[in-house]
């Protein structure tokens, strides 16, 4: 590619970022670093934020909290994953599709489901009154008494699906040969795994835990699920709610921004150059090895329990939107479709999913066309600013949703630059586009990167040398052999922005607006059968969700995965 | 058709250690029509070479002409040359037919002269009738000839070839380089081929330049280069040799004298414009082959024990213990007394020693 060119597609893909992403979290950052009496600049508050041990306890819960959950979710994920590049099992590609399942739900309405089960009144206390385990009269709250605990169990639930997927296509590109060779060399299988395929992999492994952790560490959702007040993301929610300037939310972002920048850095540094092992053109294929009897049905069983566990909050919200009441059984006592023709009724319910079709298709659209861009400059030309680039494109990964949400709000009210983006009535189209699309820019430059270094740049050059453009070859060899890549890099990109939490509930301000998640997150607040509402509007999302990244997997075969190197 | 020229080409990249040179100074002409092989060890520069001609790189320094068209800095896809790649670098997303008339679509060739200069084209790599198939469903050897008809398809004013025939085994690579010469000359094309394999450079090409650690150590005809080689490397490189320790004597118009261990012979210099001084170390370059049994006291001999012997029918290779060191000859129809132990005296004519200058 020439230079030029490169650099074009560069400063397209760095306005994109400065504008959509860099901006609004410097507008956030500066008011961390700023006085407002004399407008100078002070550590002052970055300090007293560590001083004050409210605030301190806060950041070591979300670290014990991101720390946990990566940890838990690796245990779930490793054995997964190399159980299902190593062996054949009954029900294998079932079962590993099914194992993404749990990526399908936003965590907070999995909430609803969750306190379905494990709440004071739920199915879980009522299994054990039933058995006579328990007085019914003095039933525990579960939720409650092991709050850390359940946080991490409930991030490692949603999570393990990202590490898994990391692991999935670590493991994919690694060069059979390397396992033959050592076991040719007289290796046994269990030092095979030690000696060669867990060093060959732990870039993927830690690019997938940096990934785990910082969501992790950041997750807002759950810990309010859990009532659990003392943990950064959720002191941050509570301090930017009170309008009255306190810096000090702003400087514990700044910490938790650090702190997430960091973790990803170090990952990218540590990990990112060395692609060992992998074979661009694998000259064998692995053949996943059959396991027969007890052995295979124990590796089916393993996937489908960890796939039950993590979607016992999906099956609460099934439940919940089928029940007519459900307080102290096992299950609902009466079981009614009612709700889902409601749900479709619904005022809300409705355009919301137009909205979010509008916001999300019109996302993924600029997320693809700034993926390739920037894919293009990392994996295709010789500036030395492509590095610069490649981390740049992956650090919305690294910045909480709500901390970019909060500075696009402050942006575009009257008189602020983004209100240029507010379009008529108000409508948060091009506002929540941008921001849906900045933040999903990783997962498309991802897949678009990776689908360009398997793809020998020989077949490019030798279109240029048959006398085919720059642009030509990119329409006629590129984009076509990188077709599968980018459809699933693009329905991620859509799927995860039809999700999307913090942006839509900030940003989408009038009902007519609403995207599908503050659709229900209103209807969850709702008198009446709001909840049992927000429940079904939650099922037909994880319906069409689950058929998006079905779809995705698909496309992508086994060379999926959110790969963060 | 015209001369492509290379004048002062310099290549470095930059490397954490500071540029790394991998060509420098390279002048070449190479004249319309001729079948030009770039030949060397791996790590010469002789593929970058190639891809400065194609504009795949660029060259630090210097400038390339196709004519009297300087093409340093154009785009590849200007330059109306068509590569064959060494891993063939055929599209999978395409069928035989498609991978052919890639080059033909980009340059607006009408449909129906498309379909006939395609078939024309896998006719000429003997390959009728496969259009339809997908690359997956081809050999190796089938590849490197979809390779070949893409790339002579388009009718490029040069055709690159970057070791089209490695990938191959050895029958079917010997069968390719008569067949791969055929096209080139049927179509009256200038092609430069890199290669690293020396039979495959003495086989096909017109001439050839022997590339060392960025710089062209020789140009000259296969025959040239084999029995004149200009330097030892050159003479290492190309063919087996005999590399002897000597001391300048003297020198006449045609030959020159040098001393050794085992008195005087007499050779040519490999690199006529060469300076010679009298009592300056040399080295002799005298192939295997060159020798033959002699009498004892011709001009040119070498007496020596044979310590090896390995027969092979219509020849034997012998390794000789001589006051000059070990030295291996080749005899053919050796008689059946010829065997280790034995003691064996040799002589080669003048115009197969050649004086080279000692490193």
């Amino acid at each position: 590619m020439d230079r030029r060119t490169a650099w074009i597609l560069c400063a397209a893909v760095g306005l994109l970022l400065a504008v959509g992403f860099l901006y609004p979290a410097f507008c956030v950052l500066r008011e961390a670093f700023i006085d407002p009496r004399d407008g100078g600049f002070t550590f002052g508050y970055v300090l007293a934020v560590l001083r004050d041990p409210l605030y301190r306890d806060g950041l070591i819960n979300a670290l014990l909290l991101g720390l946990a959950s990566t940890l838990v979710a690796a245990l779930l994920a490793l054995p997964l994953a190399l159980v299902n590049h190593r062996y054949s099992f009954p029900g294998r590609g079932f079962l590993a599709l099914a194992l993404l399942v749990p990526m399908i739900l936003p965590p907070f309405v999995g909430a609803i489901g969750i306190k379905c089960i494990l709440g004071t009144e739920g199915s879980f206390n009522a299994v054990l009154a039933g058995l006579g385990w328990m007085d019914p009269l003095h039933p525990r709250d579960w939720m409650a008494e092991n709050r850390l605990l359940g946080i991490v169990v409930m991030n490692a639930l949603h999570l393990y699906p990202i590490l898994y997927l990391n692991l999935a296509a670590a493991l994919a590109q690694m060069d059979p040969a390397m396992e033959q060779a050592a076991a040719n060399l007289g290796c046994s299988p269990w030092r095979r795994l030690t000696r060669v395929t867990l060093p060959i992999i732990t870039p993927g492994l830690f690019a997938g835990g940096a990934l785990v952790f910082i969501w992790a560490f950041t997750e807002l959702g759950v810990p309010l699920v859990f009532d659990f007040p003392r943990v950064a993301p959720v002191q941050i929610l509570d301090g930017i709610k009170n309008l009255d300037r306190n810096p000090l939310p702003y400087a514990l972002t700044t910490i938790v921004l650090v702190v997430a920048g960091g973790v990803f850095l170090a990952s990218k540094l540590l990990f990112g150059s060395g692609r060992h092992g992998a074979a661009p053109r694998p000259s064998l294929r692995s053949a996943p090895q059959p396991l027969n009897g007890w052995l295979g049905w124990a590796c089916s069983g393993l996937f489908a329990g960890v796939t039950a566990l993590a979607c016992l909050p999906h099956l609460g919200v099934i439940l919940m939107s089928v029940s007519g009441h459900w307080h102290n059984s096992v299950l609902p006592a009466e079981l009614t479709l009612a709700h889902w023709q409601e749900a479709l009724g619904s005022a809300l319910v409705v355009p919301s999913i137009q909205n979010s079709l509008s916001y999300a298709g019109l996302a993924t659209a600029v997320a693809l066309v700034m993926g390739i861009a920037a894919a293009w400059v990392i994996a295709r030309s010789d500036l030395r600013i492509r590095h610069l680039l490649d981390t740049l494109t992956m650090l919305p990964l690294a910045v909480p949703g709500l901390v970019l949400a909060f500075g696009y709000l402050s942006l575009s009210q009257e008189g602020k630059p983004f209100a240029i983006l507010v379009g008529a009535g108000g409508s948060p189209l091009l506002l929540l586009g941008l921001a849906y699309a900045v933040r999903r820019l990783p997962y498309v430059t991802r897949a678009a990167v990776a689908g360009l270094q398997q793809c020998d740049p020989v077949l490019e050059q030798a279109a240029r040398s048959m006398g085919a453009s720059a642009w030509s070859t990119l329409r006629r060899i590129s984009l076509p052999l990188l077709a599968a890549h980018l459809a699933a890099g693009g329905v991620l990109a859509f799927a995860f922005s039809m999700l999307e939490v913090s942006d839509s509930l900030i940003l989408a301000q009038r009902a007519e607006h609403f995207p599908i998640t503050k659709a229900t997150f209103a209807l969850m607040s709702a008198l009446g059968d709001g909840p049992q509402l927000a429940a079904a509007l939650g099922v037909w999302s994880m319906a069409f969700l689950s058929v998006a990244l079905i779809g995705a997997s698909l496309l992508n075969g086994k060379r999926g995965g959110l790969s963060g190197e | 058709m015209e001369t492509l020229s290379i004048r002062s080409v310099r290549k470095t990249f930059p490397t954490p250690t500071g540029p790394l040179t991998v060509l420098d100074d390279v002048n070449l002409t190479i004249a319309p029509g001729e079948l030009f092989f770039l030949l060397g060890p791996s790590g010469c520069g002789k593929t970058t070479l190639l891809r400065c001609l194609a504009g795949l790189d660029f060259p630090t320094a210097g400038a390339i002409f196709f004519g009297d068209r300087d093409v340093t800095d154009l785009a590849p896809h200007f330059r109306e040359t068509a590569m064959v790649f060494q891993s063939y670098a055929l599209w999978p997303h395409l069928s035989v037919s498609e991978n052919i008339a890639f080059g033909l679509v980009e340059r607006k060739v009408p449909s129906e002269e498309r379909d006939r200069r395609v078939l024309e084209a896998l006719a000429s790599v003997r390959l009728d009738g496969l259009g339809d198939r997908s690359i997956d469903q081809l050999s190796g050897g089938q590849q490197q000839r979809v390779a070949l008809a893409r790339a002579l398809v388009v009718r490029p004013r040069c055709l690159l070839l970057d070791e089209p025939l490695s990938n191959l085994d050895a029958q079917l690579r010997v069968e390719m380089r008569q067949e791969i010469r055929r096209i080139v000359k049927e179509n009256g094309l200038t092609a430069v081929y890199v290669t690293h394999d020396q039979e495959e450079a003495l086989a096909m090409a017109d001439r050839m330049a022997i590339l060392s650690r960025g710089r062209i150590a020789q140009v000259g005809t296969p025959e040239e280069v084999y029995r004149r080689p200009v330097t030892s490397e050159v003479a290492r490189f190309i063919g087996e040799t005999n590399l002897l320790a000597a001391e300048m004597s003297g020198q006449d118009a045609a030959t020159i004298s040098v001393h050794t261990a085992a008195g005087v012979f007499t050779g040519i210099l490999g690199d006529p414009s060469h300076q010679t001084v009298a009592g300056q170390f040399t080295e002799l370059s005298v192939r295997p082959e060159a020798w033959r049994p002699a009498a004892v006291g011709e001009p040119n001999t070498l007496t020596g024990i044979v310590v090896e012997k390995v027969y092979l029918g219509q020849r034997a290779q012998l390794t000789l213990r001589t006051e000059l060191g070990l030295l291996r000859i080749v005899i053919i129809n050796p008689p059946g007394d010829l065997t280790t132990g034995h003691e064996l005296t040799v002589s080669v004519a003048t115009s197969d020693v050649v004086v080279l200058p000692r490193k």
